[in-house]
């Protein structure tokens, strides 16, 4: 029998294998003339669809680093903003508003993939030492100094309106719009599941046992000869890169960034998800972020039917999402899918 | 020259003297006993040793280095295992996950390798699964190898730490209370692996209430008094020293 | 406008800030949480207060007490039905159930109150310092002319009886003790025969009249909408994190910091940017954070 079998290879090869289907499918409706055609009640599941797959690199992201690791990083939207910022500002053909450089949209990506890490490093470099809670703290004012950042330098960030311009690659090859909601849909819903895979990888090896280790106990596993520091450092540099790369992709489908579009809410939200899925396991916080933002679709549907505000709706779905993260912490710690012996919450 | 050695320790709590200028060395290939009423800073040593507090002053030696106020993780890679007093679980993992872990040098620690399931990371798992499953038999747990380590009763737990270093393969063993909470047969089943493991050339260095097993173990034994050595030497003469029975006598009512 | 005035802001920011850090920092030594709904705490004391002033209508002082003893059954309501039920599962999930109970009490908020600001109906006396010379360095003014409101008095006067009330509450009352044992030692607290969960419930009360005060003074400066507390909790957060979690004296300390800070760097920073003055408390936030985590004073948050 070879070491092969021993091994796991289930989930993740699957991901891998649907993922690559998803980017074959995405690239033949945007290089062949292959066209599709959406229903018109299906537009706006397609387009939660779509910030759900984004969001979805997210939670993979964070879960790596809290799930995995026991990193509590509650400015996790930081990443996301820096990833996205930087992809804009290097790629924008011409904005009315911040800076605009024009350069192929594949180096802005990968300059946001890279500054969105750089922060991590510099954040984790600094802070990682720091105890649960107030890693929290310190993440989560990061995130607000640079919200901030972005409102108020004008010249650099373009304010309140952001940057725009942003080149949109799927957009620029298809021109009907229906096709390109669902060829976005597939590309970036491929992406998403390639990461799975990564990730899934990384943590059914060696690697993930480590990463476990240090959140059940760090000296013990310091005095098993691990550097946990380094790995520690990894999983949060790795968590921030994905956030990054979820923001350039997410600049690049939007052609547009705002401050907006980057709030603490984010945050709040992949954090929500995965807490209700079960942290530690992949496929349960995707589904656990797909039902928060289910819970989006459902009150946009409800709206049509009752003859109440969208103001009051939101709110009314705030306090739902609210109570929902009260609910799970206290009545099922390990989520819906998490295992509660290895979160450590079965006491 | 002695395998590890220490010169001169001192660690201060807050003023009070945990160690005061405490010089140990434990010879190659050695079972050393560490005993000692509460408070006499056997932990402290311990933690001082193995790089998981730094001292204030002194130095500690292994194998010829300086290594005083080295990383834990750093002792762990020149041979240096210590266990934890208050049997230190990783809970949330189970039995197999907790021996498993503490292999060393896995390629499938590092991110390529493990993203790209690299062939020297498939083969040396081979090997580290294979080396963890005989430790949890030797050590009768194999019927427990699927459990969360959090199921195990105190002297299971116990076992699982000893199974765990031996992972490393440590040149240097140190043993903090491994017969507390553990009744009397696995406590002579314990201490018979810790003779095997010594007469294998494994070099040991137990701290223990448990006096009788203790004394029977090592080599020799070392009692220390706020946080000074008070005697060393042959178990029987210790044991039979006038100061000795004078510590514990005195320390009885604490 | 000179510095001096910019200082009297600062002052003032920080008065209400301390009221509201005191009962925060109460709330993470003694029940060894961050409480992040915290700042909704202020936000429902100063609607409380609202209501009582216009709907019933009671003059301002009473409408001021109204508020604080809403506040106080609020907190402990919450803190029964939220917080007490987890107290032992640990600093982190009792961090993120406030933050979910912040986002639901935010919005219920949002829902009965509005989107709208509301204004709390005072009379203001201005009293104007115009004779003071000017003292530029630069175009920074150091002194010049500055004014100071009723207003602003009634916010540093009642920040100032806190403080003295709550010095003689820890200081002089067996509760006070009891609370300063529990943030020292909390089990060794126990061992001498405190009751910890009544200590806890006391602290719970305390913290939300203070935030009751605090809401009610801060709309009196501004207005009151259902982000007025969200709005600040960073802040107020800060305050006690500079001043050492835990410690009441470091957080009105941290508080002052925190309120000059903020008031200057709008001073100094260009018109177009004063948005950043709020980032400039959390770039210190960090700083301490990272340079000397206790605080002014206060305990160690590192681990290993």
């Amino acid at each position: 029998m070879s070491a092969l079998d021993k091994l796991p290879a289930g989930h993740g090869d699957r991901a891998l294998l649907a993922g690559v289907v998803c980017l074959l499918v995405g690239a033949l409706f945007a290089f062949t003339p292959m066209r599709a055609q959406l229903p018109s009640f299906l537009y706006v599941f397609v387009e939660v669809g779509i910030l759900f797959v984004v969001y979805g690199l997210l939670v993979l992201g964070l879960d790596l680093q809290y799930g995995h690791a026991g990193l509590v990083n509650f400015g996790h939207v930081v990443f996301f903003a820096v990833g996205g910022y930087a992809t804009a500002m290097l790629s924008a053909q011409d904005s009315f508003s911040g800076i605009a450089l024009g350069y192929p949209w594949p180096i802005g990506l990968a300059v946001g993939v890279l500054a969105a890490a750089v922060l991590g490093l510099g954040l984790s470099a600094t802070s990682i030492r720091l105890r649960g809670d107030f890693l929290a703290i310190v993440t989560l004012a990061t995130a607000e100094i640079f919200h901030s950042v972005f409102v108020n330098f004008q010249g650099i960030f373009g304010g309140n309106v952001g940057i725009l311009g942003v080149p949109r690659p799927i957009a620029a090859l298809v021109a009907d719009g229906d096709t390109r909601l669902v060829a976005t849909l597939f590309v970036l819903g491929g992406v998403t599941l390639v990461t799975l895979a990564a990730v899934t990888r990384l943590t059914e090896a060696p690697y993930g046992r480590v990463l476990r280790a240090i959140r059940a106990d760090e000296l013990v596993t310091r005095s098993l000869g691990k550097s946990t520091i380094t790995y520690k450092t990894q999983a949060f540099v790795y968590g921030a890169a994905l956030a990054g790369l979820a923001g350039g992709l997410f600049a690049l489908y939007n052609g547009a960034v705002a401050p907006g579009f980057f709030t603490i809410q984010v945050t709040v939200t992949i954090w929500i998800g995965m807490l209700l899925g079960g942290a530690a396991n992949h496929r349960a916080v995707l589904a656990g972020l797909a039902i928060i933002m289910g819970l989006r679709l459902v009150s946009r549907f409800a709206l049509d039917v009752t003859p109440v505000s969208g103001d009051v709706f939101a709110s009314i779905r705030l306090i739902v999402v609210g109570m929902i993260l009260v609910a799970v912490i206290r009545y099922r710690p390990a989520g819906i899918w998490g295992n509660a012996q290895e979160l450590g919450v079965d006491r | 020259m002695s395998l590890l050695s220490t010169d001169g320790l001192v660690k201060e709590f807050g003023g009070l003297r945990a160690v005061d200028d405490l010089s140990v060395s434990v010879e190659e290939g050695e079972i050393v006993g560490v005993m000692g009423p509460n408070g006499a800073g056997k932990s402290t040593f311990f933690n001082c040793v193995s790089g998981v507090i730094k001292p204030d002053a002194g130095t500690v030696t292994l194998d010829g280095a300086d290594v005083t106020g080295d990383a834990p993780e750093s002792l762990a890679h020149r041979g240096l295992v210590r266990t934890f007093q208050d049997t230190r679980e990783l809970e949330t993992m189970t039995v197999r996950d907790n021996v498993r872990l503490a292999a060393p040098d896995q390629p499938g620690e590092r991110t390529l390798p493990a993203l790209l399931r690299s062939g020297a990371m498939q083969d040396h798992e081979a090997t580290v699964r294979e080396r963890a499953d005989e430790l949890i038999e030797t050590f009768e747990l194999d019927h427990l190898a699927d459990e969360y380590s959090s199921n195990l009763s105190g002297g299971q737990r116990k076992l699982l730490e000893l199974a765990r270093a031996l992972m490393l393969d440590p040149e240097v063993l140190m043993l903090d209370e491994p017969f507390a909470g553990v009744n009397p047969t696995l406590t002579r089943e314990i201490a018979d692996r810790i003779r095997d493991l010594n007469e294998k050339g494994m070099t040991v260095v137990v701290i223990e209430h448990e006096i009788e097993t203790l004394s029977e173990l090592v080599d020799r034994l070392v009692v220390l008094q706020q946080g000074g050595l008070l005697v060393e030497g042959d178990p029987e003469d210790v044991l039979s020293d006038e100061r000795v029975i004078e510590a514990y006598l005195g320390g009885a009512d604490e | 406008m000179g510095l001096l005035q910019e200082a009297i802001f600062g002052l003032v920011t920080g008065s209400y800030i301390a009221i509201a850090a005191i009962g925060f920092t109460l709330i993470y030594g003694i029940v060894n949480m961050i409480n992040f709904a915290y700042g909704e705490y202020l936000t429902l004391g100063a609607f409380i207060g609202l209501v009582a002033a216009t709907a019933l209508p009671v003059p301002l002082p009473v409408a001021v007490l109204v508020a604080m003893i809403g506040g106080g059954i609020v907190s402990i309501v919450l803190a029964r039905g939220f917080f007490t039920p987890i107290n032992d599962t640990g600093p982190v999930p009792m961090l993120l159930t406030s933050i979910g109970l912040g986002i639901a009490l935010r919005n219920a908020i949002r829902l009965v109150g509005g989107r709208s600001a509301r204004y709390f109906d005072t009379e203001t006396a201005t009293f104007r310092f115009d004779a003071v010379p000017s003292l530029s360095i630069g175009p920074i003014d150091l002194l010049g002319g500055f004014f100071i409101t009723s207003e602003h008095l009634i916010v540093i006067g009642a920040a100032a009886a806190v403080f003295v009330a709550i010095h003689g509450l820890l200081t002089r009352t067996d509760v006070g003790i009891a609370m300063r044992a529990m943030g020292d030692d909390e089990s060794l607290a126990r061992v001498r025969g405190i009751d910890t969960q009544l200590i806890r419930d006391s602290v719970w009360i305390l913290a939300g009249v203070l935030a009751g005060l605090a809401g009610v003074l801060m709309a009196i400066q501004t207005n009151v909408s259902a982000d007025t507390g969200f709005s600040h909790i960073l802040q107020i957060l800060s305050a006690a994190i500079l001043g050492g979690a835990g410690s009441p004296y470091g957080a009105i300390l941290g508080a002052y910091v925190i309120g000059l800070v903020l008031a200057v760097s709008t001073a100094f920073l260009p018109s177009s940017m004063t948005g950043l003055s709020s980032a400039v408390a959390f770039v210190i936030l960090i700083g301490v954070l990272l340079v000397k985590p206790s605080g002014i004073a206060g305990t160690e948050v590192r681990e290993a």
